[in-house]
């Protein structure tokens, strides 16, 4: 990274802390058994595992038993909603989930749909909030599961998923959150809440890329998306990825919401207001119901890939890294009910650990000076490019 | 996205985004849109004794078709105007290395010359 960039896209991914580098290094240099095998070398990395284990239940607020390894959100995503609604043939199974979540669990959920499975998009308020009673209006008989995340990607609203959970709870569905983005940002007790599946992911917060969990309730059973071994209670087969698991746990260890989101929260509302400054900016997503660490803000009259073109030294992104290739506008902007136009020229902004007041400064001040320039090549633009 | 080094160079220092001076005889100017692709380009164009004497755009789009704009103002400066009609958006799009999926956004490009030009 050039010493002129300014990193504002954790919530696509963050850099690896330096301790969760040296822990995993030093597993790496040392200890390089199987954690299936029985003999030392096997039962050292076991060891490992099992106290990363740990160290990730204490963070969500789980038993230990509960979490399963696996290689990030993404299959994790996959895991729950594909593990619950293919254990049942011969019979209508529907799905609930909202406009709004990560391509992850979406993909998921139309390849469920071409299977059969009948699946309930609901909407999302202007706001960027999935109300629970709408989730309960679309329950049926056969509703086996519902999968709503806890804080949206790329606009940072926090959804309530212990309202949502409990009438789920008391219908006897099962209920997925997709907790990749809050994981650290936002408190989670998963022993305490009614939820039976949540992913988790370690790259989000400062922890390496290619690990995950799914944590799994005791009453859930999940058909396995993977086989070839027993690893996992039987849930994911591989060969468990030792260094890997060893920097989730740090990560999780070093990742308190407590310390870190009042810091976050402080730096996301001074680049707001330096950003507000700027004619006709305004931020999307409930204020009242948002996660510290992500901003999205809509700049009116702007292409947004020009945009992000003019500020190669601001990393941000136009939505979900996972559709950065897409052409298509924010599919979540959009289900909040913006235009394609201005979903497009929007950026998300998201903040982390190593974030500092002098790069949101600097940033912004790079960001007006940008909006100003493309604005600049467009100054008799109609209107629809603004609206 | 990939950007070649001529889309960078022509995104950097578009010399021709600019409004030529209006009420001037021989300005004549051309707009084309499409909503759904997210591009409108309006160019102007100072004709004296049948050349293109000055060119001017304005545009709203991605990277590229800014790029493509400045490209064709630089382009069209000191021809002929029967010259600016064969105008080639694809031209364009090979000589820039825009992806073949921007084209549609290039076209508009090509009709606002077009627009000019009659």
């Amino acid at each position: 990274m050039s010493s002129r960039e300014i990193y504002l896209d954790y919530a696509a991914t963050a850099p690896l802390d330096p301790r969760v580098a040296a822990a995993m290094t030093d597993c790496l240099e040392r200890e390089f058994g199987n954690p299936s095998s029985l003999h030392a070398a096997g039962r050292r990395a076991r060891a490992l595992v099992e106290a990363a284990r740990a160290r990730v239940a204490a963070r969500v607020g789980a038993a230990s038993e509960r979490i399963v390894f696996t290689s990030g959100a993404t299959e994790s995503n996959n895991l729950a909603l594909q593990g619950v609604l293919r254990r049942s043939r011969n019979r209508r199974v529907h799905l609930v989930t909202s406009r709004i979540e990560h391509k992850s669990v979406l993909d998921v959920a139309r390849s469920l749909e071409s299977s059969g499975v009948a699946v309930t998009y609901v909407s999302a308020t202007p706001g960027g909030w999935v109300d629970p009673q709408r989730v309960v209006a679309a329950l049926d008989d056969d509703t086996q599961l519902v999968s709503i995340m806890h804080v949206n990607n790329e606009t940072g609203v926090i959804q309530d998923v212990r309202a949502i959970g409990e009438a789920c709870r008391e219908r006897g569905v099962l209920f997925h959150v997709d907790a990749a983005q809050s994981v650290g940002k936002v408190p989670l007790a998963l022993a305490e809440a009614p939820i039976d599946l949540c992913s988790l992911t370690a790259h989000k917060l400062c922890g390496p890329k290619g690990v995950g969990a799914l944590y799994v309730a005791p009453r859930v059973t999940l058909v396995p998306q993977l086989h070839g071994g027993e690893q996992e209670l039987g849930l994911r087969a591989g060969t468990l990825a030792t260094h890997q698991i060893v920097g989730m746990g740090t990560a999780y260890e070093l990742a308190d919401p407590a310390r870190e989101a009042p810091r976050f929260a402080a730096l996301r509302d001074r680049l707001w207001r330096e950003l507000a400054a700027i004619e006709g900016a305004r931020s999307n997503g409930d204020p009242e119901r948002r996660a510290a660490h992500v901003l999205n803000v809509t700049f009116p009259g702007v292409d947004g890939e020009s945009l992000r073109f003019a500020l190669p030294d601001v990393c941000a992104s136009a939505g979900s890294a996972c559709a950065a290739d897409s052409p298509e506008a924010s599919h979540v902007l959009t289900g909040m009910g913006l235009s394609d136009v201005l979903a497009g020229s929007s950026l998300r902004f998201s903040l982390g650990r190593f974030t500092t007041e002098d790069e949101v400064v600097t940033a912004a001040a790079r960001v007006a000076a940008a909006v100003a320039r493309v604005r600049s090549l467009a100054p008799s633009a109609p209107a629809w490019c603004s609206a | 996205m990939e950007y070649s080094s001529a889309v960078e160079r022509h995104f950097a220092a578009p010399q021709r985004a600019r409004e030529l001076p209006g009420g001037s005889p021989g300005l004549v100017a051309g707009e084309a849109e499409d909503r759904t692709l997210h591009v409108w380009v309006r160019f102007q164009l100072q004709i004296v004794d049948g050349v293109v004497a000055a060119a001017g755009f304005q545009v709203f789009g991605c990277p590229h078709t800014v790029a493509a704009a400045s490209a064709v103002a630089d382009w069209l400066e000191g021809r002929p105007l029967a010259q600016a009609r064969t105008l080639d958006a694809k031209a364009v799009c090979a000589e820039l290395e825009v992806p073949v999926e921007k084209l549609g956004k290039l076209l508009r490009i090509e009709d606002a010359v077009a627009a000019c030009c009659q």
